[in-house]
């Protein structure tokens, strides 16, 4: 590593540091105004400055006291933890047995699963809202964690799958040797050995509760449990007037949480997302 | 960083199993382990069945009725296609969703160009950088789409107010309801959001190669450019597969965006088949023709994704016979 680092040249860096700079400017730049403009008073707003002249709370004032903006972020954390739990009561087990155990069809049924991430999931949007409706779920948190399993399911039977087929072989049969039932071996030795994948995906599962705009605009209304993004989404582009320094505070308000998970468990996620396909 | 991964070894995500013929040979499960097998993959199949499956499945069935949001269903047969290819916005919509979907390659080509420069080792401070490029994926795509109808807003959005200082244009454009511009604004707010899905997937790749790979190859004079040829493209090739695979159907499907930028307007200029479905589906009330064309929908991304599968196959064969 060291050597390597004596051997870049000049040019190299020049390169590497200006690439680094393009980038980070495309995504901070926009961020950057954003983030200032949640802090400017309401009038700054029509003219186009970076700084505000007078920095100002009101627009986050407004956003928790009238729009109640924190009572759909709490919904969007509810969404997302619960999406989470289920996902991982359903997709665990499953995964454990298509990366530890053989039987007949396994190969077909993996295969089945894994091409169902590519499915265009705004085709369930018909259906589910008739069978919401009959079945009670339609307006309900539960409603809409069952509704995200179709994206997180998976997605994480494939990252499981290959965490579980790469622990050491005959694991399982030690620990039945030493006594163990095949549930047992799996959740007093598997599972803990799973824990940093399992982590990961939590919060990858969680996310997808928190960002999903699809099911939880199609299946709630305004009684119902909305959650943050569907708020955005209405505030953006539902009213005859935008208040945009309000819609910017909500946007952060949404928007942080996630980028905190990221960043908090981004080493996790390096290893989660990396596909051996060579 | 390099300590906690040389403490965890390989646990990668190996996708080349998920194809047929994988199964490595371990010891044939016991009869008493039988009940365990099914017990556990009964929850997994129950709910793709139910969720994922039967719906699709009554989905087509609907696609062959004139399906009202209340009232009864009525069979039509092949109407609900007939009147979608004939519609006059049926090649407004397969243009632009082809359009949108070369989106895929901007961000290939910007996370390429993200992971290259991280995967540099003279660069400092890496997993700031790192964090700082996720930002756009990980906040909700809804978010992402507010900013940007404020950055955008013809009024007092940034862009336009300095594209009007610097003199690029004359007078303020109207992005999102603009014939010739929305379209490709929906492209690129895509772009911005999503490429980071595709960066990490490829930092990860690029990170697993063996240093001395490229120390080989520098010994042998090989130059950078070369470098990058005869070491890292290989070496990353299915990562960026299956990463294209995967982009390519999810900007597809994702909804979130074109909706709420330009609601798939004006007129059908941005009305993506998603777009559409959705158009159907909530605004019409037709969930018959929303069906329609959400199978339509499907079959351009197979056909789209398909010589990116292809390659991804022979990738996995090649790397199976060394």
């Amino acid at each position: 590593m060291a050597m390597y680092t004596q051997r870049s040249t000049l040019t190299q860096k020049v390169l590497g540091y200006g690439g680094l700079a393009v980038v980070l400017l495309i995504v901070l730049i926009p961020y950057g105004y954003i983030a200032l403009t949640a802090f400017k008073p309401a009038e700054e707003i029509f003219d186009v400055r970076w700084l505000p002249r007078a920095w100002s709370l009101d627009a986050w004032r407004y956003a928790i006291e009238f729009e109640q903006f924190h009572v759909y972020i709490y919904n969007s954390m509810i969404a997302g933890l619960g999406a989470a739990v289920l996902a991982l009561c359903v997709a665990v087990p499953g995964a454990y047995v298509f990366g530890r155990k053989q039987f007949r069809g396994k190969d077909v049924m993996f295969y089945i699963i894994v091409m169902a991430l590519l499915f265009p999931f705004v085709l369930l949007v018909v259906p589910f809202t008739i069978l919401w409706v009959k079945i009670g779920l339609y307006d309900t948190m539960p409603g809409l964690w069952l509704a995200y399993q179709v994206f997180i399911i998976p997605f994480a039977i494939w990252i499981l799958r290959a965490y579980f087929a790469e622990l050491p072989p005959f694991l399982e049969e030690c620990a039945m040797v030493y006594g163990c039932t095949a549930f047992k071996a799996f959740w007093r030795v598997m599972l803990p050995l799973a824990k940093p994948i399992i982590t990961s995906l939590m919060f990858l599962a969680f996310l997808v509760g928190w960002n999903d705009f699809l099911f939880s605009n199609m299946l709630t209304t305004g009684e119902g449990p909305r959650t943050a993004s569907v708020i955005i989404y209405v505030s953006a582009v539902g009213g005859e007037r935008v208040e945009w320094d309000v819609l910017m505070v909500m946007t952060l308000m949404a928007g942080i949480p996630p980028v905190l998970l990221y960043i908090v468990a981004q080493g996790q996620f390096l290893k989660t997302f990396a596909v051996r396909g060579h | 960083m390099a300590r906690q991964e040389a403490l965890h070894p390989a646990h990668t995500l190996d996708i080349s199993s998920a194809l047929p013929a994988a199964a490595a040979s371990r010891p044939r499960t016991a009869g008493s382990e039988r009940w365990l097998i099914w017990l556990f993959l009964l929850p997994t199949v129950l709910f793709l069945v139910l969720l994922l499956w039967l719906p699709f499945l009554q989905g087509v069935w609907m696609s062959f009725h004139k399906w009202p949001f209340i009232g009864e269903p009525q069979w039509i047969g092949l109407q609900n296609y007939r009147d979608l290819f004939g519609a006059a916005y049926f090649w407004t919509t397969m243009r632009v969703t082809l359009l949108y979907s070369l989106s895929t390659a901007l961000q290939l080509a910007l996370a390429l160009g993200a992971a290259l420069v991280l995967n540099q080792s003279f660069i400092r401070l890496k997993s700031v950088w790192r964090g700082v490029m996720l930002m756009p994926y990980a906040m909700p795509p809804v978010v992402v789409g507010a900013i940007w109808m404020y950055l955008l807003d013809p009024d007092l959005g940034m862009v336009t107010h300095y594209l009007l200082s610097w003199g690029i244009i004359s007078k303020p454009i109207y992005w999102f309801s603009d014939p010739v511009w929305a379209k490709w604004i929906i492209m690129l707010v895509a772009s911005w959001t999503f490429w980071p899905f595709m960066f990490i997937i490829l930092l990860a790749a690029l990170q697993a190669i063996p240093e001395s790979y490229y120390e080989l190859a520098e010994v042998y004079g090989a130059n950078p450019w070369r470098r990058f040829r005869a070491v890292t493209l290989p070496h990353i090739r299915g990562a960026m597969l299956a990463a294209v695979i995967i982009r390519i159907a999810w900007n597809l499907a994702k909804i979130e965006q074109p909706f709420q930028l330009t609601g798939g307007g004006p007129g059908y200029e941005t009305s993506v088949l998603s777009i559409l479905t959705y158009r159907f589906a909530y605004l019409s009330g037709d969930f018959g023709m929303a069906f329609t064309v959400g199978l339509l929908l499907i079959l351009v991304t197979f056909v789209l994704i398909a010589p990116f599968l292809r390659g991804f196959q022979k990738q996995i064969k090649q790397a199976r016979r060394r």
